[in-house]
């Protein structure tokens, strides 16, 4: 999939401007930002909900026509909707005949996504929010598509939920399957991805191999609290490989490799300081995604 | 993605099954076809333990005496409620329930195109809409048959139209109510596609064709009234007069047809460019319901101003013509009810005038005024005896006269076999051909 310089204003507001985006077959492309930095507006015009102001899109070296439907493309944007009234099971059949697909695939699908015989027979309408977002993958998967585009896919599921999604779409892209998946948090998608794209109020600020995001991000972020706060931000001062500033009124960020930060807790313990808390508040490509993003350290 | 025309059609009948399903399995349209079949026969059932008639509607003076009378009420019934109804339960939520479910995003990226979705929502409804007029008419006919029977129907101008010819006279009124039926749900689709409101979308074409029905009867001009929806309502009528008159069922084809082109293209223009752009749009929604009420109230506000331009077809020369005939081939069944002998082929060989009280123009226009003096030979004067009667016409040429008991008799007869039956010249309703 390629998209070359992508607009979208609403009114006043540009929701998207002048985005390249290029994913590659059987590669996990993230495409991360903060929320309301354009990466929803983006799904939705490459899944040809809206219409760009400017741009061009290209799925497998053509130009999709305004009046057709997706071929080899699949996905969807924020929460799948569905039709209460309808089983999940229903729902799947009668998605998989739109489709023109095949009728068996439904029982593989909603195994595939986790949703049991019992859940599959219940009313739509009573999912929770990770049950529609294991339906609307299973529907996504319907067509067996080549490229499949996933709006913040791991919103309301549980750990384990996540991570069996992450192992789903792991396996797709295994499979040569393209998957261009959007989320807010870095950290949740960075151990998946193996590319990225890093948007900030609609503008692409960051796009790469994950190899080079990692080389490129700074030291690893944590949050440092002991029983002498100043002495510590003092002292930090004359350690090469750490950078350290007050956190609000007690407790610090340091910034550092992990042989940097070694060396500077063991220290603080000879000037006798306490450490009483030490915990990564942003991985180093989170640090990275901060830093380009304008984030704060949650 | 699909080009040749074979796949197109192949994912316009998938769209079209998906929706089929879709309405199925929503208790709204899983009632309706039930609806269409019980409630005429529960009509018919009520008829049969009373002796009233619904005398206001053509035909309803008739409904005890042939069976052929009940879908024929039922369908003056139909097209004035009954489709609009439909077509709202069935095109009313058929794009604006995608807004009210969220689900167009889920919709639009599947391997069909937005044309394919379109046409095949579009097919669904009517398919739907077609199945549950078969079903009305079915249940209708079954309903005539079991209250009344099969006996032969007392045509508009008072004719006897044999069982047979009943039938299948019956039958082609329903065959060509089904256009205009279709006409309104194609509002019904553009009503949806336009404000995304489900609400509106259902109840949109039962306001419209109320609308439509007032200015049709409160318009006197031709041109407003010919262009109408509901006027094609009525384009049936003509089969049951003598002779009959087949003009309107033409004009009507092609009024319903305008109808269903200009509603689907604009129904398609709205939803071809639309950008499905996510929740919070309520308000604009609320606004965009706001603007589409506000033009069609516009729209209905002009149409009442200019509903009584132009000429008028309803005129005295048509309206004696037609109730002389009426009134000569009922008193032949009046003379029978009262078992006299008639010899086949008989007729008063009267005359009659028409014209209007209390207004300028006393030769045209509809009006509840009208004064017709029917002249009928007596072996026994010199001079025929008149008789007057008070008439209502309607301005798509239906009218009601209303006689003197002095010389028509009371509204009941009895036979000679003791049966009690309406007095068929006490008041009659029939129609004459008008524009176009």
């Amino acid at each position: 999939m390629a998209a070359y310089g992508l607009s979208k204003r609403y009114g006043s507001v540009s929701a998207v401007d002048g985005v390249d985006l290029r994913v590659e077959p059987g590669a996990v492309h993230g495409l991360i930002g903060l929320n309301g930095a354009g990466k929803t507006t983006l799904l939705r015009m490459l899944l040809g909900l809206v219409r760009p102001d400017l741009g061009e899109i290209a799925f497998f070296g053509e130009k999709p026509s305004p009046a057709a439907g997706l071929d080899g493309v699949a996905g969807y944007v924020e929460e799948p909707r569905f039709y209460p009234y309808l089983s999940g099971r229903q729902t799947l059949a009668l998605f998989a005949a739109l489709d023109g697909g095949d009728a068996p695939r439904v029982d593989e699908l909603l195994a595939l996504v986790g949703l049991d015989r019992k859940a599959a027979d219940r009313r739509v309408g009573g999912y929770s929010t990770g049950m529609r977002q294991r339906l609307g993958l299973a529907t996504a998967l319907l067509g067996r598509p080549r490229l499949l585009l996933l709006d913040e896919p791991t919103t309301g599921l549980d750990p384990t939920g996540a991570s069996e999604l992450r192992t789903a779409v792991r396996g797709l892209a295994e499979d040569g399957v393209a998957v261009l998946m959007s989320s807010h948090d870095m950290g949740a998608v960075s151990d998946i991805c193996s590319a990225v794209t890093i948007l900030a109020s609609g503008r692409v600020v960051w796009d790469g191999s994950m190899e080079r995001l990692r080389a490129e991000a700074p030291a690893a972020e944590y949050r440092l609290e002991t029983s002498d706060d100043a002495k510590a931000l003092a002292l930090s001062a004359s350690h090469p490989g750490v950078r350290a500033r007050a956190d609000g009124a007690s407790g610090l960020v340091v910034a550092a490799e992990r042989d940097a930060l070694d060396g500077f807790v063991l220290a603080l313990a000879a000037e006798g300081i306490a450490v009483r808390r030490l915990a990564e508040v942003a991985s180093s490509v989170e640090a990275m995604f901060l830093a380009l993003t304008g984030g704060s350290t949650p | 993605m699909s080009t040749t025309n074979g796949a197109r059609w192949s994912a316009i009948r998938a769209v079209s099954r998906f929706e089929t399903a879709k309405l199925l399995a929503q208790w709204p349209t899983r009632l309706l076809p039930l609806v269409c079949v019980l409630a005429p026969v529960a009509f018919g059932l009520v008829l049969r333990i009373q002796s009233g008639v619904p005398a206001d509607t053509l035909f309803g003076v008739w409904v005890h005496t042939s069976g052929f009378a009940v879908p024929l009420v039922i369908l003056s019934f139909a097209g004035a409620w009954g489709f609009p109804i439909i077509a709202g339960i069935v095109g009313g939520d058929m794009f604006a329930s995608e807004d009210r479910l969220g689900t167009w995003k889920t919709l639009l990226t599947r391997s069909c195109g937005r044309e394919e979705i379109f046409l095949g929502k579009a097919l669904t409804a009517f398919a739907y809409t077609v199945a549950m007029v078969v079903l009305l008419a079915a249940g209708s006919m079954l309903a005539g048959v079991v209250a009344t029977g099969t006996q032969p129907l007392v045509g508009l101008t008072g004719q006897t139209v044999s069982s047979g010819n009943a039938a299948a006279l019956t039958v082609a009124s329903w065959g060509i109510a089904l256009l205009p039926a279709l006409g309104f749900t194609a509002l019904a689709l553009l009503i949806s596609a336009l404000t995304r409101s489900s609400a509106a979308g259902m109840l949109g074409p039962l306001v419209v064709a109320l609308a439509m029905q007032l200015l049709g009867l409160f318009g006197s001009g031709d041109i407003v009234r010919t262009l109408l929806l509901s006027t094609t309502l009525d384009a049936w009528n003509g089969l049951f007069a003598a002779p009959s008159y087949t003009r309107p069922l033409a004009w009507a084809a092609l009024i319903s047809l305008c109808y269903i082109t200009a509603c689907l293209e604009g129904a398609w223009l709205s939803l071809r460019r639309r950008d499905i752009a996510g929740t919070g749009s309520e308000e604009r929604t609320w606004g965009r319901q706001l603007r589409v009420s506000g033009v069609a109230v516009a729209v209905v506000a002009l149409l009442g101003v200019v509903s009584n331009l132009g000429p008028t077809s309803v005129t005295a020369t048509k309206l004696a013509h037609s109730i002389e005939s009426t009134f000569s081939n009922l008193a032949v069944l009046q003379q029978e009810d009262l078992g006299r002998h008639v010899p086949p082929g008989s007729h008063l060989g009267n005359g009659a005038v028409c014209s209007r009280r209390g207004v300028r123009d006393t030769q045209r226009g509809p009006g509840d005024d009208w004064l017709c003096s029917i002249y009928v030979p007596s072996k026994s004067l010199s001079q025929p005896t008149e008789v007057s009667y008070d008439v209502t016409v309607k301005p798509n040429g239906c009218y009601t006269a209303e006689g003197p008991e002095s010389f028509i008799g009371p509204l009941t007869l009895h036979r000679p076999n003791g049966q009690t039956v309406l007095n068929p010249l006490f008041r009659f309703s029939s129609c004459f051909e008008v524009a176009p």
